[in-house]
C-alpha cells in the first residue's frame, strides 16, 4: 500500500514538473513568434491551399531543419484542422549550415516559413473554417530552449479561390524549397572498406548536357536525417568541372549496416535539389582481409590510379605467369653487360616499347570489343583456344630457340659463332622480349593491378589507353631502370661459354609454361589436346631439320629447309587440322565447371540464382571465380580454399559455396566481376547470413587466415 | 589564442591517436572537479565508468535531471559499484558556464548521485571523447575498454518522462555485470551542441 502511495506521489511529481516545464517553455518563447499563412482568403471546395507557418526569431535565435543535424531538434507542426481538410507533408525551404564544424546544425535564422499544402475535400460546404496548427520547436543562442505555440487563420469556403496578400510571401518562400531536379546523374561512392565507423563517401553528379550546368561556386550535400549514420559537414575534394561536380564528405556510423543509399539535398550556391541516391562501394576491390591495413587514401583521382596501374604493373614482374620471361631478361643484361652503355640503354628502351605497343594493342582489343556491346575482361584472350594454340606453339618456339635448336636471325644474315649472339642481342630480340611478357602478364592479376583494371574497364577510351600504358611501364620500369644504370649490372659476371648452359637451363621454365597453356587449352579442347602436344612434336622436329641443317648446315640448305617446312605442314594438316580440329573445338562451351569443382563435394556450380537462393534460406555463402588460365587462382585454391580448415568451418557454419568457372568468359560472370569493379579473377566473395548485408571482397592474394578470418567474420 | 591552439590540439589528438572506438581502450584523461579535487580515469580500472557530457540548461539534459530519472539511475547504478562523471565543457563566455559555486549549487539543488562533475571549460575531454551533444554517454567497462557511445535513451524529446524510454546506458551496465556482450554498442547522440 505505501509502496503504491510513493508511486502514485512520484507520477504526480513528474507531472507537476511537466506542466511547469511546459509553462516556462511556452513563456520563455518570446525569442520566436509563430504565425500561420494562407494562400488564399476564399477557397473553392476541392482545391489545395498552401498554408505557411512562419517562425520569426530574435536575432541570434535559430531553429532546425527537418534533419536538425548533429544537435538540435526538427520543428513539429500538429494540426487541428476540421473534417475535409487535409493538411499534406511539410516543404522545408533551404535551411543554413551553422557552425562550429564538429558539431554543425541546419537550421534557420531570423525567419523561415514552413509551407504545407492543405488539401480542401470537393464535399466542403461555403461558409468560413478555422485552421490551426501547434507548432513546437526548439530554439537555440548560445543556450537551447523547447518552445511552442498556437497560430490560427480562417478560410472561408466560397465560388472560387481568390490568392490573399500572403500568397506573394509564401511564393517567395517555396521558390527557396528544393526542387527534385532530373537534369544531372548522381551517385555516390563508398571510398574506404567498410571498417571502423568512419567512411568517406564520395558524390558525384554529372551533366550529360553541358549547357545545363548551373553556374555556381560552391557544392554541398544537406542529408536527409538518419539514426543509423550521419553525413557530417565536412565538404573536401571539390571539383568543380564544366559538366561534372565531385567532392567529399566523412559518414559516421552508428549503428546497423551502412547505408546503399543516401538521400536528402544538393546545395549549389543557394540552388537547392532533393535527390536520392544509391551508394556504390568503390572500395570493395581493396583487399579486406589482413591487407587492408593499407588501404588507398580517400580521394579516387585518375592519378591515384594511375599509380596502382603502375604499382600493379610492376608486382606482375613476380607473379608467377611472367617469371619465364624473367630469365630471358636476366640472359639478355648478362650478354649486353659487356657493352657501352648507350648500347644497353637503346636495348632497355626497345624492350619497353614492345612491352609499351603490346599494351596499346590489348587496349585496342578490349576497346573494339566493347565498342562491339560485347564485355571485355583483362587476359579475355585467353579464352581463345586458337589464341592459345598459337601462343603454346610460340613458347616452344622460345624453348627450343634457348636450347640452341635453332637461332633467330631476325637481323638478317646467319648467325656462325656462338659469340655473336652474345654481342647482338638485337633489337628485334628485346622487342620480342616485351611482347612476350605482356601476352604471358594477362591472365595474371596482382595486388593494385586489381583495383586498377577494374577502374580502367569503365572508363572512356582514352583513360583506358592510359591505364593501360601505366600497367605497360611499371611492367617495364626494372629493366629499364637498369638499362639506365648500366653501372648497376656490376655484379653479373662476364659474358663467357657458362652462358650457353644458363641459357639451355632458362628453357625449361619455358617448357613449364607450355604445360601450363597445354593445361589450359585442355579445357578447351578436352582429351584432345593430347594433338596439340604431336603437334608440338612435329615442330621442335622441323625446327631441328632447321636449324641444324639450314642455319649450320654447308649444303644443300635449301633443301633442308624445305624438308623443316614440310615437316612443319605435316604436322599441322595431320595434328591441327585433322585431329584437333583447331579452330572449332569440340568441347567446349560452359564446360569445365566439374574440373574446378571439389572432391570433398562442397562446392557447386556458381548461378546469381544459385546464391540468391542459399541467402534467401539464410545461410552463408562463399564464392570463388577462377579460371583454368589463372595461376593465382589455382594457388589460392591450393593454399587457403581447398584446405582441412577452410573446408570444415564451411561445414561447421553451413556455408554453401560455389565456384564460378571463368575460364571461357561467360558473360553473366563478367557482369558479377565489373560489379565488384574488378576485370578478371581471381575474386572470392565471402556473403554473411544476414541478406542486405554486402559481401566481403577477399584481396587477389590469399593467404588461409585471410580467408579464416572472412568466414569468422560473417558469422558474427 | 591559447584557448584556440589547446583546443586545435585537442582536436587533433582526438581525431588521430585517440580516437574512441568500441572495443578499444577509453584513452585517460586527468581533470579537476567542482570541488578541486582530481579526477583520473585509469584510476577507475577495474569498474565500469559512465560519462555523461553534461549541461543542465540544455532542455534535453535538463529533462533527465529535472525529471529525476538521471538521479534514480546515477543511484540504482552506484549501488552497482559503477562511477558515473559528469563532463562539463561548456566554454566560459557561454551563457550556461558555470562558476564552481554555481555548479556546486547546482549538484546539491538537483540532488545529483553521480561520482563527480568534472570542470572541461577547455573541452579537452569533450573533444579527446568527439562529444558531440549535451547529453552524449560512454560506457566504459572493468577492463578500461569502451563498450558503449551513443545517446542517454531512445527518447530524443526535451519533454516527459525518460523513464518511458529505453535506456542505453543501463541495457549496457547490466549486460556487462551480466559478464554478456553489450547489445547496443553505438547510437547516434540527439540535444544541444557542447558550445566548447
Amino acid at each position: 500500500m505505501g509502496e503504491h502511495l510513493t508511486l502514485l506521489v512520484r507520477k504526480l511529481l513528474t507531472l507537476t514538473a511537466l506542466v511547469f516545464c511546459l509553462a516556462t517553455a511556452v513563456a520563455q518563447a518570446a525569442n520566436t513568434q509563430v504565425q500561420l499563412l494562407l494562400s488564399a482568403g476564399t477557397a473553392k471546395a476541392g482545391d489545395t491551399v498552401l498554408a505557411g507557418v512562419r517562425l520569426t526569431m530574435a536575432p541570434g535565435w535559430h531553429t532546425y531543419w527537418k534533419n536538425p543535424g548533429a544537435a538540435g531538434k526538427a520543428t513539429e507542426i500538429k494540426w487541428q484542422l476540421p473534417p475535409g481538410v487535409t493538411a499534406g507533408d511539410i516543404q522545408w525551404p533551404l535551411p543554413k549550415k551553422l557552425p562550429p564544424l564538429e558539431v554543425t546544425t541546419y537550421a534557420y535564422e531570423e525567419e523561415v516559413v514552413l509551407l504545407v499544402p492543405l488539401k480542401l475535400d470537393s464535399s466542403l460546404s461555403p461558409g468560413p473554417l478555422n485552421l490551426a496548427a501547434k507548432v513546437s520547436w526548439l530554439e537555440c543562442k548560445d543556450s537551447c530552449i523547447p518552445a511552442a505555440g498556437d497560430a490560427q487563420a480562417s478560410l472561408d469556403i466560397g465560388p472560387e479561390t481568390k490568392a490573399s496578400s500572403d500568397a506573394i510571401t509564401l511564393e517567395a518562400w517555396q521558390a527557396k524549397v528544393p526542387v527534385t531536379a532530373k537534369t544531372f546523374n548522381a551517385q555516390a561512392l563508398w571510398q574506404k572498406p567498410a571498417g571502423g565507423d568512419d567512411r568517406p563517401l564520395l558524390f558525384e553528379l554529372d551533366w550529360p548536357a553541358p549547357g545545363d550546368t548551373p553556374t555556381h561556386t560552391t557544392a554541398d550535400f544537406f542529408p536527409a536525417a538518419s539514426d543509423s549514420f550521419e553525413i557530417e559537414a565536412d565538404v573536401t575534394n571539390v571539383l568543380n568541372s564544366a559538366n561534372e561536380i565531385e567532392f567529399t564528405k566523412p559518414v559516421k556510423k552508428f549503428s546497423g549496416d551502412w547505408p546503399k543509399e543516401v538521400s536528402g539535398v544538393l546545395v549549389l550556391d543557394d540552388k537547392a535539389y532533393e535527390l536520392e541516391m544509391p551508394v556504390t562501394d568503390m572500395s570493395a576491390v581493396v583487399p579486406g582481409g589482413t591487407i587492408a591495413a593499407t588501404p588507398p587514401p580517400p580521394p579516387v583521382s585518375l592519378w591515384q590510379m594511375l599509380l596502382y596501374a603502375f604499382i600493379g604493373g610492376l608486382i606482375l614482374n613476380i607473379m608467377p605467369c611472367v617469371l619465364p620471361v624473367i630469365a630471358l631478361k636476366i640472359l639478355g643484361f648478362v650478354s649486353e653487360a659487356k657493352n657501352n652503355a648507350a648500347h644497353v640503354r637503346k636495348l632497355g628502351l626497345i624492350y619497353t616499347a614492345g612491352v609499351l605497343l603490346s599494351f596499346l594493342a590489348l587496349a585496342a582489343l578490349v576497346i573494339s570489343v566493347k565498342l562491339a556491346g560485347h564485355k571485355a575482361g583483362w587476359g579475355m584472350q585467353f579464352g581463345s583456344p586458337i589464341f592459345l594454340v598459337c601462343l603454346t606453339t610460340l613458347v616452344t618456339l622460345v624453348a627450343l630457340n634457348l636450347f640452341g635448336v635453332f637461332e633467330v636471325t631476325l637481323g638478317g644474315g646467319t648467325l656462325d659463332k656462338a659469340g655473336d649472339l652474345a654481342s647482338r642481342p638485337g633489337a628485334a630480340g628485346a622487342f620480342f622480349n616485351g611482347i612476350l611478357a605482356t601476352i604471358l602478364a594477362t591472365p595474371c592479376t596482382a595486388p593494385f593491378l586489381g583495383v586498377a583494371l577494374g577502374f580502367a574497364f569503365t572508363q572512356p577510351s582514352s583513360i583506358l589507353v592510359l591505364m593501360f600504358l601505366a600497367v605497360g611501364t611499371g611492367l617495364a620500369a626494372p629493366y629499364l631502370l637498369l638499362s639506365l644504370n648500366p653501372a648497376w649490372l656490376k655484379f653479373l659476371p662476364k659474358p663467357g661459354v657458362w652462358m650457353e648452359k644458363f641459357k639451355i637451363a632458362m628453357g625449361f621454365p619455358m617448357l613449364a609454361t607450355v604445360v601450363w597453356l597445354l593445361s589450359i587449352a585442355s579445357s578447351s579442347y578436352g582429351k584432345n589436346v593430347v594433338w596439340l602436344g604431336v603437334f608440338l612434336v612435329f615442330v621442335a622436329t622441323a625446327m631441328w631439320v632447321f636449324g641444324e641443317f639450314a642455319q649450320r648446315g654447308r649444303k644443300n640448305k635449301g633443301i633442308a629447309a624445305l624438308v623443316a617446312l614440310g615437316i612443319f605442314i605435316c604436322g599441322y594438316v595431320f595434328a591441327l587440322e585433322n585431329q584437333l580440329h583447331w579452330r572449332k573445338p569440340e568441347v567446349s562451351g560452359e564446360a569445365g565447371i566439374e574440373n574446378t569443382a571439389t572432391s570433398n563435394g562442397l562446392w557447386a556450380a556458381w548461378s546469381p540464382e544459385a546464391v540468391t537462393a542459399a541467402r534467401v534460406s539464410g545461410k552463408p555463402v562463399i564464392v570463388d571465380f577462377t579460371a583454368d588460365w589463372c595461376l593465382t587462382c589455382r594457388v589460392n585454391k591450393q593454399t587457403s580454399i581447398d584446405i582441412d580448415s577452410v573446408s570444415n568451418k564451411l561445414k561447421a557454419i553451413g556455408a554453401v559455396a560455389f565456384n564460378g568457372d571463368y575460364t571461357h568468359f561467360p558473360d553473366s560472370i563478367t557482369a558479377e566481376l565489373n560489379r565488384y569493379n574488378r576485370a578478371g579473377v581471381p575474386l572470392v566473395l565471402v556473403y554473411p547470413a544476414d541478406t542486405n548485408a554486402p559481401p566481403i571482397v577477399l584481396p587477389e592474394v590469399l593467404t588461409p587466415g585471410i580467408v579464416m578470418e572472412a568466414l569468422n567474420k560473417v558469422t558474427k | 589564442m591559447k584557448k584556440t591552439f589547446a583546443l586545435l590540439a585537442a582536436l587533433t589528438l582526438a581525431t588521430s591517436l585517440f580516437a574512441v572506438e568500441i572495443g578499444k581502450p577509453a584513452p585517460d584523461f586527468t581533470g579537476t572537479d567542482i570541488n578541486g579535487k582530481t579526477v583520473k580515469l585509469s584510476d577507475y580500472k577495474g569498474k565500469i565508468v559512465v560519462i555523461e557530457s553534461y549541461n543542465s540548461d540544455c532542455p534535453f539534459c535538463h529533462n533527465q535531471y529535472n525529471s529525476g530519472a538521471a538521479q534514480e539511475l546515477q543511484k540504482d547504478l552506484a549501488g552497482k559499484g559503477v562511477v558515473w562523471l559528469l563532463v562539463n565543457s561548456v566554454n566560459v563566455k557561454n551563457s550556461s558556464h558555470r562558476t564552481t559555486a554555481q555548479a556546486q549549487q547546482e549538484w546539491t539543488d538537483l540532488k545529483i548521485n553521480a561520482t563527480a562533475w568534472i570542470d572541461d571549460t577547455a573541452g579537452t575531454i569533450g573533444y579527446l571523447y568527439d562529444m558531440r551533444t549535451t547529453p552524449h554517454v560512454f560506457v566504459i567497462a572493468a577492463d578500461g575498454n569502451l563498450a558503449y557511445n551513443g545517446a542517454m535513451d531512445n527518447r530524443p524529446e526535451p519533454f516527459g518522462d525518460p523513464r518511458t524510454a529505453k535506456n542505453y546506458v543501463r541495457a549496457a551496465v547490466d549486460e556487462l555485470l551480466a559478464g554478456k556482450p553489450v547489445t547496443i554498442t553505438q547510437t547516434k547522440p540527439y540535444g544541444c551542441s557542447v558550445h566548447y
